[in-house]
């Protein structure tokens, strides 16, 4: 065999190891690529406040998880846009991130309003959603197949109040709420509690933002004379809403807010209106949940502050998606599905799992009160860290 | 005595409305163009305040006449650089001046956005609320409410008393007949802008002690305002200073009897309802009668 026979014989031979050398160059060059989560996230608008968390949960929960490996082995990412706390905005947003971002996975938006709107988005795209911070029950329906609830339903928001202020002699209600789907259906569960516990509301009604003066509502309230005010709120209205009661010189014996007293921002714009506010949470700090301490270490390490129940929220859907994603063993949306809906998965906000409408069903509700500065919990009593202080003071 | 309660809390949120509105008012009535940037000035005013007052300490009240004058300065260097040289372009100027401001808004909000957050931010100052024969009233509404009608009322006797102030109003209500007069209404601009900029700062340093504000809050200050000085007579200082204390009174009783969807729903059904019966405005129906 002369050498340009053996040359000419090698040929192929040559050109199979290099096509076999590309491929499998390009195929660790996949493996290598990132998991992308996608969403959109409030930083601005006013839902901003609380968003903050949700988004510090997200990122912290990426971050603990590619410091365990990642995914897959693949290292994960996070990719989101501000959908200024506007509906249609979010719409545009999670269209992009699916069609044109092409992100492996989504992730639910901050607040129920948002994602009532995103929810068909989902379902037309076949993409499986946790949804961290949307607590309203309608999404949850036959209809939105592909959406799965990472937090306590918003029927059960300051459940614990009224019980709690009638085992102390209260009698009379008084119930506000934000025009939100959130507020709203927090709010119907309310009004149907006070009439099941056989109490008396004196006062009712809803409103919109921004209201640049809540001193009307907050006079009507002090004419009532309610022995409680609930109010079923997001950050900026809480904040205005105890700012008007002071104003108006009336401090129920019970003042609980649903969302914003969660936040440091909430005692920092209200100084020492805020203390004996009582609200809501699904998460807690002393809970023994799985991998909580860590969550918070981390958490605090990072952000220089302590995360609230939106960042378990957020931090506990990505604890969710990681248990799914490894089970599944690839990013094949209706496993996904399925496996999330048929499992369950302990997170730092407690047991994550779903029915088959995708609503959540094991999580709890707690609530806690603003102590001199701190944040206790006070309910329900098994978990309590202190009494109830009564009566607010409003000062 | 409920019913004296309303009145005076409508009072007070008219005197924070007086506040918001005035200095939109004297741009509009010098230039003729509405500063769609006036909501954004209040909030960045606003938010410079809680940073001032949460890093030193300080009552937020000692920022008041340092942001009056600081904002003086910027109001006329933004008036002389954007706003001056579209004054040669004739019936097109006040277009294109509506829509720097509207620029402008987009740049401040931004600038709110990077320099303070996008969060909500309200200062826990002048908590203090007086009990008087059975009436409640806050210490917080009434610095507003009284700064905001002693602003406004400083402003009046200016504009009316001092030949600078009547050399302002004249620009205001001929500008021809003004540059007759050999006033020197260029110069008139500048400095109607720069008060104006400074109202609408002052309003920002109060009202943070009021209502809580985020720099994306601009837009819906602009609007109100608006609404405000358009009650009350585009131009017309007096009636947009009656037009905030009906205002005020009205959302009070409504929110009062009606509940709050219906107290946010006054301003623009007010607003309308003068639009088809009343277009002149309110100070100018009064003034007729």
């Amino acid at each position: 065999m002369t050498q340009a026979t053996f040359n000419r014989a090698l040929r192929p031979l040559a050109l199979a190891s290099l096509a076999a050398a590309l491929l499998c160059a390009t195929s660790a060059k996949a493996e290598e690529r990132p998991i992308v989560i996608g969403g959109s996230v409030s930083i601005t608008g006013a839902l901003a406040v609380d968003a903050a968390y949700h988004l510090h949960g997200l990122q912290q929960g990426i971050e603990d998880a590619n410091a365990q490996g990642g995914w897959l082995g693949r290292k994960i990412e996070l990719k989101y846009y501000d959908d200024k706390s506007d509906a249609g905005t979010a719409v545009r947003l999670y269209t992009k991130l699916i069609t044109e971002d092409n992100v492996d996975l989504v992730i639910g938006p901050y607040s129920s309003g948002i994602t009532q709107a995103v929810a068909p988005l989902i379902n037309k795209y076949e993409k499986v959603m946790i949804e961290p911070e949307a607590s309203v029950p309608d999404i949850y329906v036959p209809g939105n197949l592909w959406n799965v609830q990472g937090i306590a339903p918003s029927l059960g928001y300051l459940e614990g109040v009224l019980p709690l202020a009638k085992s102390h002699g209260a009698k009379t209600v008084a119930v506000l709420a934000l025009k939100s789907a959130f507020s709203l259906a927090c709010d119907k569960a309310r009004l149907e509690q006070v009439k099941a516990l056989d109490m008396s509301l004196v006062y009712d009604t809803t409103y919109a933002l921004p209201q640049p003066d809540f001193s009307s509502l907050a006079l009507a309230i002090k004419n009532a004379q309610p022995d409680v005010v609930v109010v079923c709120s997001y950050y900026p209205d809480a904040v205005g809403i105890a700012q008007a009661l002071q104003r108006a010189g009336y401090a129920p014996k019970f003042f609980a807010e649903a969302i914003g007293p969660a936040e440091d921002e909430f005692t920092k714009a209200l100084g020492p209106i805020a203390n004996r506010i009582i609200s809501n949470t699904s998460w807690w700090a002393s809970l023994k949940t799985a991998g909580n301490a860590a969550f918070i270490a981390h958490y605090k390490a990072t952000f220089h502050q302590d995360p609230d129940y939106h960042a378990a929220s957020g931090y506990g859907a990505i604890q969710a998606l990681g248990a799914a994603l490894n089970a599944v063993k690839a990013i094949d949306q209706a496993k996904l599905h399925d496996w999330l809906l048929h499992n369950e998965v302990q997170t730092v906000q407690g047991t994550f799992a779903n029915d088959p409408n995708g609503a959540a069903k094991k999580f709890n509700q707690y609530l806690f009160q603003i102590q001199d500065g701190t944040r206790k919990l006070i309910w329900p009593l098994a978990d309590a860290e202190a009494p109830a202080q009564i009566p607010y003071t409003g000062q | 005595m409920l019913v004296l309660q309303i009145l005076i809390n409508g009072l007070l949120l008219g005197g924070m409305y007086i506040l918001l509105a005035q200095g939109l008012n004297l741009v509009f009535g010098v230039m003729g163009v509405v500063n769609l940037a006036h909501g954004a000035i209040i909030t960045v005013a606003g938010l410079f305040t809680f940073w001032f007052a949460t890093h030193t300490q300080l009552n937020p009240l000692v920022l008041l006449p340092v942001v009056f004058v600081a904002m003086l300065a910027i109001g006329a260097l933004l008036q002389r650089s954007l706003l001056e040289p579209l004054a040669g372009v004739g019936r097109k100027s006040e277009l294109l001046s509506l829509m720097i401001t509207f620029g402008l808004s987009y740049v401040l909000v931004e600038i709110g956005l990077d320099v303070f957050g996008s969060q909500y931010v309200s200062l826990p100052n002048l908590q203090t609320t007086w009990s008087l024969g059975g009436l409640t009233i806050n210490e917080a509404l009434v610095a507003a409410g009284v700064l905001g009608a002693a602003i406004s009322g400083a402003l009046q006797i200016w504009l009316r008393h001092t030949d600078s102030g009547k050399c302002l109003l004249a620009t205001s209500q001929n500008r021809i007949g003004a540059v007759a007069c050999g006033i020197d209404v260029s110069r008139m601009r500048c400095i109607a802008f720069a008060i104006g900029s400074s109202l609408a700062a002052a309003a920002g340093v109060l009202i943070i002690m009021v209502i809580p504000l985020a720099a994306q809050t601009a837009d819906s200050l602009t609007i109100l305002a608006f609404v405000v000085v358009a009650l009350g007579g585009l131009g017309d200082y007096r009636g947009a200073a009656l037009a905030a204390v009906v205002l005020g009174i009205a959302q009070s009783a409504v929110g009062y009897y009606g509940g709050g969807d219906a107290e946010s729903v006054v301003p623009y059904l007010l607003f309308i309802l003068f639009m088809i019966l009343r277009p002149q405005g309110l100070g100018r129906a009064v003034q007729a009668q």
